[in-house]
């Protein structure tokens, strides 16, 4: 009898089931919406392979369209001459969800015209900015302003951040991505861990995780605890900095051990890893056509350097552009002589390992 | 077959099939809505499946069943506890008490449970095409129903 009152309470409830008119109109809306995120995502995916060729390949990554829309054209990446400007921005907040808040390391990745290596350029934090739509303020708000509030939009927030970036360098950004704390864990955790050497012992803020001077191989999630470090640092963020560089060039390292960079189906792999808002599926972009790029490239041993700074200005915490150097380094990055600055400067070249 | 031949024959069995499995019709659009767009999108895949109409309940039944593993849940829950919208039965007739209150038994059944009740006792659907919806043995089926049968006539006794 039970039975029976099953039966006849689920027919009895029929009658809630809504029309299905306004659903096939929500799906097919809601459908297109994600084929064509699924569509910018390939197409970042080939953006992905120039940065993961450069080992530095990450989720939540865009291309930006004016360059990359030869990038995307169907032309051999080879025929993108002349120098590429990469920006790579980490920002703060945990997982996939916001909030993310600032983006506390900025980092641009010079590749010269003559392809001799890759050049990683910390801008800092506190870099004093003039933001559009904010005034002066440190550049790490630019990414808080433009992200907004109370959902704040990646995109927006690159957006804006680049545009700062690309005032204050005089340089165009051929390209960019936004590098959560899980795109970075995903992505180390890929590689099988990343070799970083550190100068001095680094000791957690946030955990109570001791990081020995010296090299060590960091999984994913101590290689995001050490690039929020900057507490305990003598020098603070611009520490930080360094240490995002030293990861960088460890993560380089570890792809060439991998053979990743020359070999596209492994650089595929490894590219599929960051995660479900990545997922490249068969009838994707090939990701591999801008792997010509990397053959160019003499070395990819990085040269980590910083934008010159000076003192911070009364008691205010903005750093102002060196005077001199900074703009001396601003126009050797703008003119890509950057080697000829290097060799003129060699104590701005923060040691890699 | 194409996505929207497809769409044309099952929607609407699919979502009396989703109100039967949540109780309430906003919870089923939602539900009908995230397995379909997954469908649309991934036609090919679907469409290569033996049964593309078996395999779609399936994934309805998985989203259904795994729900708060998914994020569309989140947006779900904020409508409040599942089965909030079903009306408690109050002032009705004796036999009316007891017929509303089958259905608000039901959810109070684990989901698994609730999904076997409704492909039996709704869609009448054989314990081997069951097993096959669910991903589980037939006797897996089998005893889920009659642990969820007994849960009920408990209640029955209770009231």
């Amino acid at each position: 009898m039970i039975e029976d009152d099953l039966h006849a309470a689920f027919a009895r409830h029929e009658p809630l089931t809504p029309s299905t008119g306004p659903l096939r109109v929500a799906i097919d809306r809601l459908a297109a919406v994600r084929r064509r995120r699924r569509q910018r995502f390939q197409a970042a995916g080939v953006t992905l392979a120039l940065l993961g060729a450069l080992g530095v390949g990450v989720p939540q990554l865009r291309p930006d369209r004016p360059a990359a829309d030869p990038l995307m054209s169907g032309k051999p990446a080879d025929a993108q001459s002349g120098a590429l400007n990469v920006l790579l921005l980490g920002v703060d907040g945990f997982g996939e969800q916001p909030p993310y808040r600032l983006a506390d390391s900025v980092l641009l990745v010079h590749i010269p015209a003559d392809r001799s290596r890759p050049y990683l350029i910390s801008l800092p934090r506190d870099l004093e900015v003039s933001i559009p739509g904010r005034g002066i303020d440190k550049l790490n708000r630019a990414f808080h302003s433009g992200a907004g509030e109370p959902r704040p939009d990646l995109d927006a927030g690159y957006d804006l951040t680049r545009q700062v970036v690309a005032d204050l360098t005089g340089v165009r950004v051929d390209a960019g991505a936004v590098l959560t704390f899980a795109g970075l864990r995903r992505i180390t955790d890929a590689v099988d861990g990343v070799e970083v050497c550190l100068p001095e012992e680094v000791r957690s803020w946030h955990t109570r995780r001791v990081f020995p001077a010296g090299c060590q191989r960091l999984d994913g999630a101590s290689s995001v605890d050490l690039l929020r470090q900057r507490r305990y640092l003598p020098d603070g963020a611009l520490d930080r900095d360094r240490n995002a560089q030293r990861y960088v060039a460890g993560l380089i390292r570890a792809a060439v051990a991998k053979d990743v960079l020359t070999n596209p189906v492994r650089l595929n792999a490894l590219l599929s890893v960051p995660g479900k808002g990545l997922a490249v599926d068969d009838d994707g972009l090939p990701l591999t056509r801008l792997v010509a790029v990397l053959p160019k490239l003499k070395s990819v041993d990085p040269v980590g350097l910083s934008l010159p700074v000076g003192q911070p200005v009364d008691d205010r915490t903005l750093l102002p552009l060196d005077p001199k150097q900074g703009r001396a380094f601003l126009a050797a990055l703008r003119e890509d002589r950057l080697a000829q600055w290097v060799a003129q400067h060699p104590e701005q070249v923060n040691p890699a390992r | 077959m194409t996505y929207e031949e497809f769409a044309d024959a099952r929607l609407a069995p699919l979502l009396r099939y989703a109100v039967m499995l949540t109780g309430e019709p906003h919870q089923a659009q939602d539900l009908v809505q995230e397995t379909m767009v997954r469908v649309q999108l991934n036609w090919r895949r679907v469409a290569r499946a033996d049964s593309p109409e078996r395999y779609v309940r399936r994934m309805l039944t998985n989203q259904y069943v795994d729900w708060r593993r998914g994020s569309w849940v989140r947006r779900v829950l904020l409508r409040g506890e599942p089965d909030a919208s079903v009306p408690v039965p109050t002032d009705h007739a004796q036999s009316a008490v007891d017929r509303d209150q089958v259905w608000s038994w039901l959810s109070r059944l684990p989901r698994r449970q609730r999904a076997a009740l409704v492909l039996r006792y709704y869609e009448d659907l054989p314990d081997v095409e069951i097993a096959d919806i669910l991903g589980c043995a037939v006797g897996t089926v089998r005893s889920s129903i009659s642990r969820a049968l007994a849960t009920l006539r408990a209640e029955y006794v209770e009231a």
